[in-house]
């Protein structure tokens, strides 16, 4: 824990010098919110029977599932990304000549970017609360980041498993980008699985984002507690551990594959 | 020296990589493929408190040499002990015993300050709070930048950029350093101080077991202790530098003798008359090669006997193609005389 909270501080202390992107990446979540409020607003007559279960309102249901897309866009492609850029600096074979271990180095290198996102995530809830017209329940919060954090650590294990392809092929072969995509049009962000044709709704249900999501609404969008989504939460927190074991042995194993084959740098 | 009281000792460590050529062609195997050996069953043992210098011209194999010392690159085969541990079976143990200072100073956090860059490595290393802040400290005051520790390491030059890598290596005093061409992008004047440092500072003073892979000769006889001459990754000779030249180098000299005597100073010489030589003054100077430097004060006293008037006579400082040049002129005829390892 030491020396990943010691990576953590050198990682962010980096990233708050870049004060011109952060400043707009927030404001970019605050522009953003803008127009889903108009186009949410306009299609809420059509949506209102098809979300009842989970939300009353349209405009929540998309905040809430633009806050798990955040999420997922952390999780499957900030590993890859840094590994990519350090093995072209020299700086993950640099930090692995170190006693530090390979867990502790990505958990340093991801706490920066799951912190900012939870702050991305809490302006776009605060908009969401000033403008729309159903609450949402904050003293839920807690329950919900735990939600949010196990779909995090679900979707790692795919960052972890394409950060190891860029270890062993230099390439990710986009598999962060189709498990974003993949989320966001079968994993219920934008429409429930009720509205999907037949043919894809097992897979949309195959998902880690699907429980997540609508366990995620019905506490911060219907006030209801840990009990009465636990079969989703456990269905989450299965995906958790699955992701976290699989994604963790794929790296392992590429790591050990990299210092076998020498790309561990650019040469 | 036994293995066991060596710092490093490698024994036939061979390694070859696959010439990169895309995914899908080598999911296709197709041809140039194949693996490219890099190191060929390289042996060698540096002792505690020894700056060892592993030179070479480009891709001899230098750096991936250094990088199987500091756990990053297994070996195909071979062993490498690190201070009594094997590097491969114990790797972890092994990098809490060595420090690397890196050619490339985008290894750094640039933007960090140095401070930054060396409490991370300090952290990485297990030292904490009070401990963690002085070793820091006395690291950057070690290497000259104390009063620009809290700078960012982007506004530095690339001097500096050095000195904070070798800070970082240096902050938690490892027993053996690893240093991959520390000079290679500073100036002449940065160059010499550095090399000073490493000298007086680290070896001297720290006491520390030094790794140093060149491709400067000039640089492995400042400051190496002994080196191993690796060609297209054979380690081809293991000795002091100045017995490397002895042996493996036909020793070159610059004589400056009065242009009257010309003709009688190129046949002691055996200088073909076609050979260049520089004329002012009325001097002239030739260039000629001695089977070996102790021939010198024979040759010498030949021709002053023989009545030239020999204004200069010195030895003309060995290159590193020199020294390539006469070991792969001595691999075409092999040589015992040239393994002293």
């Amino acid at each position: 824990m030491h020396r990943l909270l010691a990576v953590a501080r050198a990682y962010s202390l980096g990233m708050i010098t870049y004060r011109t992107r952060t400043l707009v990446s927030l404001l970019s979540v605050l522009i953003a919110v803008v127009p889903v409020y108009f186009v949410a607003g306009a299609l809420q007559p059509l949506a209102a029977k098809a979300i009842a279960a989970e939300s009353t309102e349209y405009f929540t249901y998309l905040v809430v599932g633009s806050v798990a897309s955040f999420v997922i866009a952390e999780a499957v492609s900030a590993i890859p990304s840094l590994i990519s850029s350090y093995i072209t600096s020299g700086t993950l074979e640099q930090l692995l000549t170190t006693p530090i271990r390979w867990p502790s180095l990505i958990g340093g290198l991801s706490v920066y970017g799951f912190l900012w996102v939870a702050v991305r995530a809490l302006v776009l809830l605060v908009a969401a609360w000033v403008w729309a017209t159903s609450t949402i329940a904050w003293p839920r919060m807690l329950e919900f980041t735990l939600i949010m954090a196990m779909l995090g650590v679900a979707y790692l294990g795919v960052g972890l498993i394409a950060g190891a392809l860029v270890l062993s092929v230099r390439s990710s072969l986009f598999v962060p980008q189709a498990a974003a995509t993949l989320s966001a049009l079968l994993g219920t962000v934008y429409f429930p699985v009720g509205v999907l044709p037949p043919a894809f709704a097992p897979f949309a249900a195959f998902l880690p984002i699907t429980p997540a999501l609508r366990a995620a609404r019905q506490i911060l969008l219907r006030d209801q507690h840990l009990g009465v989504v636990l079969p989703d939460v456990l269905q989450l927190a299965g995906w958790a551990v699955a992701g976290a074991i699989l994604g963790g042995s794929c790296f392992h194993l590429a790591l050990q594959h990299a210092r076998r084959t020498g790309t561990l740098t650019q040469y | 020296m036994s293995d066991t009281a060596a710092a490093v000792v490698m024994r036939g460590v061979t390694k070859s990589f696959r010439a990169d050529r895309g995914l899908w062609r080598r999911l296709r195997g197709t041809p140039g493929t194949e693996p490219r050996p890099v190191l060929d069953a390289v042996s060698l043992t540096v002792a505690r408190g020894e700056i060892f210098g592993l030179v070479g011209a480009n891709g001899a194999g230098k750096t991936t040499l250094l990088k199987i010392l500091s756990t990053v690159l297994l070996p195909e085969q071979g062993s490498v002990m690190i201070d009594g541990l094997d590097a491969i079976a114990h790797a972890a143990q092994v990098r809490t015993r060595l420090a690397v200072v890196p050619a490339d100073e985008r290894a750094l956090f640039w933007r960090v300050s140095a401070t930054e860059n060396v409490r991370l490595f300090a952290s990485m290393y297990g030292l904490r709070g009070v401990a963690r802040d002085d070793a820091v400290r006395r690291a950057l005051v070690l290497v000259g930048l104390g009063e620009v520790g809290e700078q960012l390491v982007g506004s530095f030059s690339t001097g500096m950029r050095q000195r904070t890598l070798i800070a970082r290596a240096l902050v938690t005093r490892p027993p053996i350093l690893i240093l991959d061409e520390p000079t290679r992008s500073l100036d002449p004047v940065t160059a010499r101080e550095l090399r000073r440092f490493i000298r007086d500072v680290l070896c001297n003073e720290l006491g520390a077991t030094i790794l140093l892979a060149t491709h400067s000769t000039e640089e492995a006889m400042q400051l190496c202790d002994r080196a191993a001459l690796l060609v297209r990754g054979r380690v081809v000779a293991t000795d002091t530098l100045k017995n490397l030249q002895a042996a493996v180098a036909r020793a070159r000299v610059r004589v400056r003798v009065d242009a009257a005597h010309e003709a009688r100073a190129r046949t002691l010489l055996h200088l073909p008359v076609g050979v260049i030589s520089a004329a002012s003054d009325g001097m002239v100077t030739l260039d000629a090669t001695l089977p070996n430097l102790v021939h010198a004060p024979v040759v010498l006293e030949a021709l002053v006997r023989a009545g030239v008037r020999v204004v200069e006579f010195a030895p003309v400082a060995l290159t590193l193609a020199d020294l390539l040049e006469s070991v792969s002129t001595s691999l075409a005829q092999p040589d015992e005389a040239l393994r002293h390892a």
